[in-house]
Parts: structure tokens; C-alpha cells; sequence
């Protein structure tokens, strides 16, 4: 865990956005402004956590950082290039919503995607992340077989075996039940804290935000912008127990209250 | 009672329940078909009765086994090339949506036209051997692959489609790791619509021409009131069409077994 700390205390910045903007063509023909001059940074190792209303363009700005859409307006530098130049690093991880299963490879060979697509065999990396993930005596099984929470455990060995320097999450849990999603929370926490890499994720939801992060940015409904940025001052290594602590509490009140300020029309 | 039992069971019996009941109508239809010619004494050359087609076929098996060879021939050699030229189309339609405009009017046209109307000038063509029984058999194939394989080589997962690119994936990693395994359950419905059609081809080909195969055993059966034998190449025609759907239905059964419908 010091370890993680140095490498966020040296402040190399992992991500760096500056006064991101960016529009969809809109179905009346008017374009809709998704971005409105968002800044953003990770340092290195560090764990940043994104809410905000649905729509407010979440979604948008982590495919802008992982070089899924091209930038219209600003600047993203991602480990000191373009989106791209990460991507062809193969320094970038990606968990969205929905697993992603490749549904003719069992377990195993999902894990392995990364490593075939980047020709770097790696038979003992596959090996311990599905341990770690928890799924090993599922190696052979494929993605059919699986319970849903399951297949996200998948689709985070996979985003995580390419030894990436960035993991991109967006709504990871999601559509997992609460229990499954309390469980991977506490499973994320453990890898990051093993991994030591940066994370970009989003959420809706306040507590888990807080649990994980090191930094919660607070968005503000369409078109989206940042409220506010939220310190979490909770010691490492965190756990659900932590969620009792009264420095949680107040910093996921404030972060309440940031989501909340636009509604009554006041900027925070 | 025992519940749990029959449903152990289940596999075999559902096999049987599969088999069992076409044959059992088949059987009854060419039973009452006997019975029927029997009785009412129909005259052979308006309706045989099944033992006289099966007789037609036994007595003479080498005329039915080489003209099905030469039809078979023809059909799949249509198929083949139709469905190679199809999915390749397909492939670069995937790809590009300015190719893909290209492709689809000439396609459709070729789709719309009644491909019979083309045999005079797949003759001049290609002459009277098995050349324009290929072409029609490729010509009324050609359609249904390319496009299945279009929709299917763009009905990736997008998500997985993210995790490839988020990898820098070049096309051809995403081609032959997401896109072509997408694709395989549309090239399998694909050929089960087309491998009945290249045999309708074919013998539209040889009713055409003439020349050789089960169309012309098929007129020169008609031609000499040999009912018999015009049934006996019906039922070898059904035949064919029958293996070569279970044939399909066989390879797509193990190469799909990941997917959805092959737990149905
Ligand atoms: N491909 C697209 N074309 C047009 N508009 C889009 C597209 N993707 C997103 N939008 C619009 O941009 C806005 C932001 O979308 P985005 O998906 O980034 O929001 P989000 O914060 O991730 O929402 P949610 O929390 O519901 O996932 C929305 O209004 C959405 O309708
Ligand atoms: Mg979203």
C-alpha cells in the first residue's frame, strides 16, 4: 500500500484532461453538447471515481480517455501521449457494463483475449488473475455457463491480463445484484491495491464511489461539466467496515450535496 | 412420483420423440398412398404406387446414383462459389458502408431477376455442360449469403468490440477474433435457405438443357410415361435435400455449440 502512495505522491499524471468539449449530432439535426469544458486528472496509481446524473456524459469522457472516440475539442493526454499512443502501448484496461464475452472461448481463453491480440503468451498471468478474480475452477467453462457476476469477474481478469497502467470502468457493477456488487467492490480494492495501477471509474452510485476512490469527481447534469472534485480521506487498506466511519459519512454527504446543488439552480 | 427420474431420462427420449413421429408419418403417408393406388386401381402412369418407384429405383440404381451425382455436383459447386464470392463481398461490405451501397443494387438485382430467364445466355456462355448449371445454382445462392454475412459480420458485441480496440486490434485481429465467429450463426442460416436452392438450380439448369443430371432423367421419365421412374427421381431429389440440411444442421451443431441456439 506505501508503495501506492509513492507512486500517487510523485504526481506523474496518468490522465490529463483540459477543457474537454464534446457534442453529438443531436436526432433534430441540432448538435447536443455532451462535454462542456471538463478538466480532469489521475496521477499514477491513483483510484478516481466519476458521478454524476444520467447522461451527463460519463460514458462520453472515459471513451475520449480510452481513445474510443476522437476528441473534438481540448486536451486528453493519457501517460504523457494521445489516447491512441496508450492504446498501442497496450497500457489501457476496459471494463464496461456488459461483459464483453467472447461466447465461443471458455474462461481462460477470454482472460488470455488481451494477450493474443497482443502476441505476448502469458500462461501463468492468465493463471494467477483468474485466481485472483476468484474464478479459477471456472477456467474451462464458457461465458454461458456463467452467473453474471461471474462474467464481470471475466471481463476484469481480461482488462487487468495485459498488465495495462490505466483501468477504464464504467459501471463495472451495474447491472450486478447488491450482494455481487458489494463482494467485487471489496475484490477491486484488493487488486488495485496488488496492481498499483490508475483507475477511471464510474459510478452511480455515492457509497461505492467513496469506498473505492482516492478522488471523487462530482459532474453536473447535460451539458456535462465538473462541480466539484472530493478528496476521500479514508486510510488504506479500505473495507466495507470503513463505511460506518464518520469520515465517510461526511465525505459521501458532500459528495450528495455537490450532486444536489444544481437542482435548485446554484453552481457549487 | 418419480419426477427426477423421467427428467434424467429426458435426453434419449426427446431423441426419439424427435425421430420417431416423422417416420411414423412417412411410413402412414406411403402406406395409405399404397392402399389407395391398390384399391381404387390407379393407373400407373397417373399415380404408382410407392412399391413401383422403389422398384424403378432398385432395378436400376446406377441411372438415379450418376444423374444425382452430376446434379449434386452442379448444385454445391454453385454453392461454393456463390457462398465464397458472397462472403468475401461481405467482408469488404462490413467494413465500409460506401462499399456496401455499391454492393446491395447490383445484388438485389441479381436477386429479383428470375435467374431462369438468364439461361439462354449462361448458355452461350458457358455452354451445355455443367458450366451454366453452376452459374444458376451460384446466381439463386448468391443472395442469402451475402446478405446474412454482412449482418452477421456487423452484429459484434460492442462491448467486446471495445475491449479489441482498446488494444489498438488491427481489422484483420478483429476480423478473425470477433467478427468471423460473430458472423458463423448468420452463414449457417445462410446455407440452411441456400443448399435447398442450389439443388432447385441445378435442376431447373438440366430441365433447361437437357443434357444430363436429375432434370433430364426427369423429362425422359415424363417424356415415356415412366411415372415410376419420374417419382423415383423425386424421392432421390428429396433425399438429397433432406442429407444436406441434416449435413448443415450436423456442422453447424458442433461449430456453434457455443451458441444460444444449440442448446434448443
Ligand atoms: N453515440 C451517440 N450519439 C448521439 N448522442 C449520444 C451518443 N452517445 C451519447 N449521447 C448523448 O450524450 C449524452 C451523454 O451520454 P453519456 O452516455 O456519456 O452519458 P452518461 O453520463 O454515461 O449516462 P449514464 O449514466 O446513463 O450512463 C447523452 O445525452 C446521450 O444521449
Ligand atoms: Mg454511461
Amino acid at each position: 500500500m506505501t508503495s501506492t502512495l509513492d507512486l500517487a505522491a510523485d504526481g506523474a499524471l496518468t490522465v490529463s484532461v483540459r477543457g474537454v468539449t464534446h457534442r453529438y449530432p443531436g436526432a433534430d439535426g441540432r448538435a447536443l453538447l455532451a462535454l462542456d469544458g471538463v478538466d480532469l486528472d489521475v496521477r499514477a496509481g491513483e483510484f478516481v471515481s466519476i458521478v454524476g446524473p444520467s447522461g451527463c456524459g460519463k460514458s462520453t469522457l472515459l471513451r475520449l480517455v480510452a481513445g474510443l472516440i476522437a476528441s473534438q475539442a481540448g486536451g486528453i493526454e493519457v501517460l504523457g501521449g494521445t489516447p491512441g499512443d496508450a492504446q498501442r502501448a497496450h497500457a489501457l484496461g476496459l471494463v464496461a457494463q456488459e461483459p464483453g464475452l467472447l461466447p465461443w472461448r471458455d474462461v481462460a481463453a477470454n482472460v488470455r483475449l488481451p494477450l493474443d491480440v497482443t502476441r505476448t503468451p502469458d500462461g501463468a498471468r492468465v493463471n494467477a488473475l483468474l485466481e485472483q478474480v476468484g474464478i479459477a475452477d471456472f477456467a474451462g467453462y464458457r461465458p454461458g455457463a456463467l452467473s453474471g457476476g461471474m462474467r464481470q469477474r471475466v471481463a476484469l481478469a481480461r482488462a487487468l491480463v495485459h498488465r495495462p497502467r490505466l483501468l477504464l470502468m464504467d459501471e463495472p457493477f451495474g447491472a450486478l445484484d447488491e450482494l455481487s456488487r458489494e463482494a467485487m467492490r471489496v475484490e477491486l480494492l484488493r487488486i488495485w491495491e496488488q496492481e498499483r495501477i490508475a483507475v477511471l471509474f464510474v459510478t452511480h452510485s455515492v457509497a461505492e464511489a467513496v469506498l473505492l476512490s482516492d478522488r471523487v469527481v462530482v459532474m453536473s447534469g447535460r451539458p456535462g461539466r465538473v462541480r466539484a472534485v472530493i478528496d476521500v480521506p479514508l486510510p488504506r487498506p479500505r473495507g466495507e467496515a470503513q463505511e460506518s466511519s464518520a469520515a465517510f459519512i461526511e465525505t459521501a454527504a458532500a459528495v450528495r450535496a455537490a450532486l444536489r446543488a444544481g437542482d435548485d439552480g446554484g453552481a457549487a | 412420483m418419480n419426477g427426477p427420474a423421467a427428467e434424467f431420462s429426458m435426453p434419449r427420449s426427446s431423441w426419439a420423440a424427435a425421430v420417431l413421429p416423422p417416420v411414423v408419418a412417412l411410413t402412414a403417408i406411403l402406406a395409405l398412398w399404397e392402399v389407395y393406388v391398390r384399391v381404387r386401381d390407379v393407373k400407373d402412369y397417373l399415380l404408382p404406387p410407392p412399391s413401383a418407384v422403389f422398384r424403378a429405383l432398385w432395378d436400376d440404381p446406377d441411372r438415379f446414383a450418376s444423374a444425382a451425382a452430376t446434379s449434386l455436383t452442379a448444385a454445391l459447386g454453385g454453392l461454393v462459389l456463390a457462398s465464397g464470392i458472397a462472403f468475401g463481398l461481405a467482408v469488404l461490405a462490413a467494413h465500409s458502408r460506401v462499399l456496401e451501397r455499391a454492393i446491395y443494387p447490383p445484388a438485389l438485382l441479381v436477386k429479383v431477376t428470375p435467374i431462369v430467364a438468364l439461361y439462354p445466355l449462361l448458355a452461350i456462355w458457358f455452354g451445355f455442360g455443367i458450366g451454366p448449371k453452376v452459374a444458376i445454382a451460384a446466381l439463386i445462392t448468391f443472395f442469402p449469403m451475402l446478405v446474412n454475412a454482412i449482418v452477421g459480420l456487423r452484429s459484434v458485441d460492442p462491448q467486446a468490440l471495445d475491449a479489441m480496440r482498446v488494444l489498438a486490434a488491427s481489422r484483420w485481429e478483429i476480423f478473425r477474433r470477433l467478427r468471423f465467429p460473430s458472423s458463423l450463426p448468420y452463414v449457417f442460416a445462410a446455407l440452411r435457405i441456400s443448399v435447398p436452392l442450389s439443388l432447385v438450380g441445378a435442376v431447373v439448369a438440366e430441365f433447361l438443357s437437357g443434357s444430363s443430371g436429375m432434370g433430364q432423367l426427369i423429362l425422359i421419365a415424363n417424356g415415356a410415361f415412366d411415372t415410376a421412374s419420374l417419382f423415383g427421381a423425386v424421392f432421390v431429389l428429396a433425399a438429397l435435400g433432406v442429407s444436406l440440411t441434416a449435413l448443415v444442421g450436423y456442422v453447424e451443431g458442433r461449430v456453434l455449440d457455443w451458441h444460444v441456439s444449440a442448446g434448443a
